[in-house]
């Protein structure tokens, strides 16, 4: 039974692999702008949903406010930016650190606080940062950040013409939320945050220590996060406020995982790779009336989905898979 | 005259939290009643205070039979049942969102020439906008009635046993879902009776639930969950921070003092300043 | 040699209710000693207390030569405490094996060794078969088993059990008494809490009897089944006796 796990998780990362390598190489194929965008989206979600699968998923906390860490990471990569001249990659590695700290300042506050009480929690400081650089005229305030384009440059990581560097990079962030989370599935920590999240007395008794646990699993899942929302920054080259740190963002990062399966390696990128796409395609074609019909159809979708399968959609993989043995 | 307006979200939110079932669509119910509203002034040229009983009556339907639909299967999930309560409700916003913008369109609509909108009363020389103190004086009357509603009958004591202990309820002969239905119908009634009045004093639009629902919430929770009182303190207490804040911020800040109010609270009490253990 | 555990005039006060009041008790290296007394006696309280769940009102608990009283739960695993849970608190969403390894990492940082490790306790406890089975699936004297194992996988110097052998048919309570003879004979002292009598006393090497949250009597299980007082506090628990 140990060569068993050895593996499945091997098979893991060899199907992550190729995965990799195609939506790497599907670009050769795939030249129409409209579509690339929409794999940049989908990849963004991927990461980002892995990331917040971390400590909602894993660790079972919950966090509707994570809009707060995208928030943080698109304003720190814009704001060093054009008042400083520092470069997007050091921008994102301090939004990423920024994020990180402050998340394990609010788990110091918030992680004594259980179920409904904890979700409210978080939604609600993310709304009051929200509100605070709506009212923030440095940063621009609602009006948000125009990140002026200097020409392309990796530098600068910028580029008007082709969406082809955003590409790769999102795909890399994709890459490195899901072995960041493979890694950690089977560490330490990985067992520590599945035993927090379903009976945290029971973890105690064993040695774990609950509360440090919670603030590993936000550092990690916030700076991640961070990283996104710096990239969203450079992708969109313009941020505001309701655009980065909006509740309903803090939802759409956590629906691909909730949809694909919470707490499990595969669930987020699933949910993503047919969320996104979804979405932007029903944008486009019934959502140009103006008239809702997107909405419809989506909002459909996902009641659908979370009530016919509870586990999400990795659930039917393992079913075949249960039954194939 | 914030007061009223933390008192219309605790009713809004109330059942709610006496259910322990989260309901993200909650903003959306008070869209439909605000619309419903309108549309009796607009066709029909009903007064929206004689317009709320309907609308309360066609909410009760409404959420009954949301309920029956979506929530009943989404209590019974075995999985990770609080997200698919969320999801399932947060989706059923979405469409609901859908279907206004698809059939009233995004305008921004509202209620001209009520009986009582727009005019104020003079009260020992304070002048009080008359349609937020019929409010005011709305929510009191729905909020006794409902105290009594829970505390002295057999539903209400029905609808706290059903939350407490479904299985041993069900040995009695109470049915659960005929319970839960009513409790979500009555909910959605109070949220019909907030809608009807504030469709005088608002304007109504496809989103307009969402900048309530969150408020709601807050209210709920800073009261504590299932507690009736609380959530009727926590509505006043509300009001209250709102309309101070709203003195000492820039009036877009004005829900950071909710907010901040919230906060403090379960930092100190982790189960709101009602919340029983 | 000083005694493995020694509480010294413990008192838990729960408002104006007092739990335990001056308990003092001490179980010896190598030991197994029962813990019983009727309903209400403050045998819970007592073992949460050894266990590190809150610190006592009053007085003192020393582990292992050391004073632990003001540690945490995790700590005192950490120092060689293990413990079940008098209902079930088993990782209901990870594998039989996954939820031993939990226990297991706190002596083993590799997580090839804690898995090994952790599948050695499986075989022990007689769940190896059950290895790769949600947690959730097990039938309750399972689940029962799936404790002890999670708790030995931390190498505990003293294994607390809560009632494990409560509830379960005579079948599953000989597997069980035989399960903690074996836990013995590996060199691991065990404190277990009983509220019924007659399981617990052909097992235990000594017997302490708690009622209204004191020591009463302590000694041999056949002096102490014999003790009119013992057998007066339990008179109004009519049910514990008749078993």
């Amino acid at each position: 039974m140990d060569t068993q796990f050895a593996q499945r998780r091997r098979r893991d990362l060899i199907v992550a692999l190729c995965l990799a390598v195609i939506a790497a190489l599907a670009p050769l194929f795939v030249k129409d702008v409209y579509v690339q965008n929409i794999m940049v989206l989908t990849l963004m979600y991927a990461a980002l949903s892995q990331s917040w699968n971390i400590l909602s998923g894993y660790c079972g906390q919950i966090s509707l406010g994570h809009a707060l860490y995208f928030g943080l990471g698109a304003y720190t990569t814009a704001l060093l930016f054009t008042k400083f001249g520092v470069l997007p990659w050091f921008g994102m590695l301090a939004g990423g650190a920024i994020s990180a700290v402050i998340a394990m300042a609010l788990g110091y506050l918030c992680f004594r606080l259980r179920g409904h009480y904890f979700v409210i929690a978080t939604i609600v400081i993310a709304e009051i940062a929200l509100l605070l650089f709506q009212n923030w005229d440095w940063a621009g305030a609602a009006l948000g950040i125009d990140i002026p384009m200097r020409g392309d440059s990796w530098l600068k990581f910028q580029f008007a013409r082709s969406k082809l560097p955003y590409l790769y990079f999102a795909l890399t962030l994709a890459c490195i939320a899901w072995l960041v989370t493979w890694w950690l599935e089977d560490s330490k920590w990985g067992y520590w945050w599945r035993a927090v999240k379903d009976n945290p007395d029971a973890a105690e008794s064993l040695g774990v220590v609950v509360f440090n646990s919670k603030m590993g699993a936000a550092a990690v899942s916030a700076f991640l996060v961070a990283i996104g929302g710096s990239f969203y920054a450079q992708f969109v080259s313009y941020i505001d406020p309701e655009s980065v740190m909006g509740f309903q963002f803090s939802l759409l990062m956590a629906l691909p995982a909730v949809l694909g399966g919470i707490g499990t390696l595969w669930g987020p990128a699933l949910g993503a790779v047919i969320l996104i796409p979804l979405t932007e395609l029903t944008r486009s074609y019934v959502g140009g009336s103006g008239r809702g019909v997107d909405l419809i159809v989506y909002g459909a979708l996902i009641v659908a989905i979370s009530l016919a399968l509870p586990k999400g959609l990795v659930s039917v993989f393992s079913w075949r898979r249960g039954a194939a043995r | 005259m914030g007061l009223l307006y933390g008192l219309i979200a605790a009713g809004l939110a109330l059942i709610f939290g006496l259910m322990d079932v989260v309901n993200f669509a909650h903003g959306e119910f008070l869209m439909i009643a605000m619309y419903a509203t309108f549309f009796l002034f607009a066709f029909f040229a009903i007064d929206p205070l004689l317009a709320a009983p309907l609308v309360a009556a066609a909410l009760f339907v409404f959420g009954a039979v949301v309920y029956l639909l979506i929530v009943r299967f989404a209590m019974r999930a075995k999985a990770n049942a609080g997200m698919v309560q969320i999801f399932s409700t947060f989706g059923l916003a979405i469409v609901m969102r859908g279907l206004a913008q698809f059939f009233f369109t995004p305008d921004y609509r509202s209620v001209t020439n009520s009986w009582v909108g727009g005019k104020t009363i003079s009260i020992a020389g304070i002048y009080l906008p008359e349609p937020q103190l019929i409010g005011a004086l709305v929510a009191i009357v729905a909020f006794v009635a409902l105290y009594f509603f829970i505390n002295r009958t057999d539903f209400g004591r029905a609808l706290e046993a059903t939350r407490e202990d479904a299985g041993a309820v069900a040995l009695v002969g109470i049915d659960k879902n005929r319970v839960f239905a009513l409790g979500w119908g009555l909910g959605a009634a109070l949220v019909g009776l907030a809608g009807a009045i504030m469709a005088i004093f608002f304007y109504v639009y496809p989103d307009v639930g969402a900048s309530f629902a969150l408020i709601a919430y807050v209210t709920v929770a800073l009261g504590g969950f299932g507690s009736v009182f609380g959530a009727f303190a926590a509505g006043i207490l509300v009001g209250l921070v709102e309309a101070t804040t709203a003195l000492i911020l820039p009036p877009s800040l004005k829900s950071v003092g909710i907010y901040a109010v919230y906060l403090l609270v379960v930092f100190i009490r982790p189960r709101g300043l009602f919340g029983s253990m | 040699m000083s005694p493995l555990l020694e509480t010294r005039g413990v008192w838990q006060r729960f408002g104006g209710l007092v739990a335990n009041s001056d308990v003092s008790i001490s179980v010896g290296r190598g030991e197994i000693v029962g813990l019983i007394g009727p309903n209400g006696a403050g045998k819970s309280t007592l073992f949460n207390l050894i266990a590190g769940v809150l610190p006592p009102t009053q007085g003192s608990i020393m582990f292992d030569g050391e004073d632990v009283t003001r540690l945490p739960a995790a700590e005192r695993c950490q120092r060689g405490v293990g413990r079940t849970f008098q209902v079930v608190k088993s990782f209901e969403t990870m594998t039989v094996i996954d939820n031993v390894i939990v226990g297991a990492l706190i002596r083993n940082t590799k997580m090839r060794i804690a898995r090994q490790k952790a599948y050695e306790v499986l075989e022990f406890c007689g769940l190896a078969a059950r290895a790769d089975k949600l947690a959730a699936d097990l039938v309750p004297s399972e689940k029962r088993r799936l404790e002890v194992a999670r708790a030995l996988a931390t190498e505990p110097k003293l294994l607390l059990l809560d009632e494990v052998l409560t509830g379960l048919t005579p079948v599953e309570a000989q597997t069980g008494v035989e399960l903690v003879r074996k836990v013995r004979a590996t060199g691991v002292t065990v404190l277990m809490v009983e509220h019924v009598m007659e399981i617990v006393m052909p097992l235990v090497d000594r017997a302490i009897v708690l009622n209204l949250g004191k020591v009463l009597v302590e000694g041999k299980p056949t002096e102490v089944v014999r003790n009119p007082e013992v057998i007066s506090a339990y008179l109004g628990d009519r049910h514990a006796v008749g078993a």
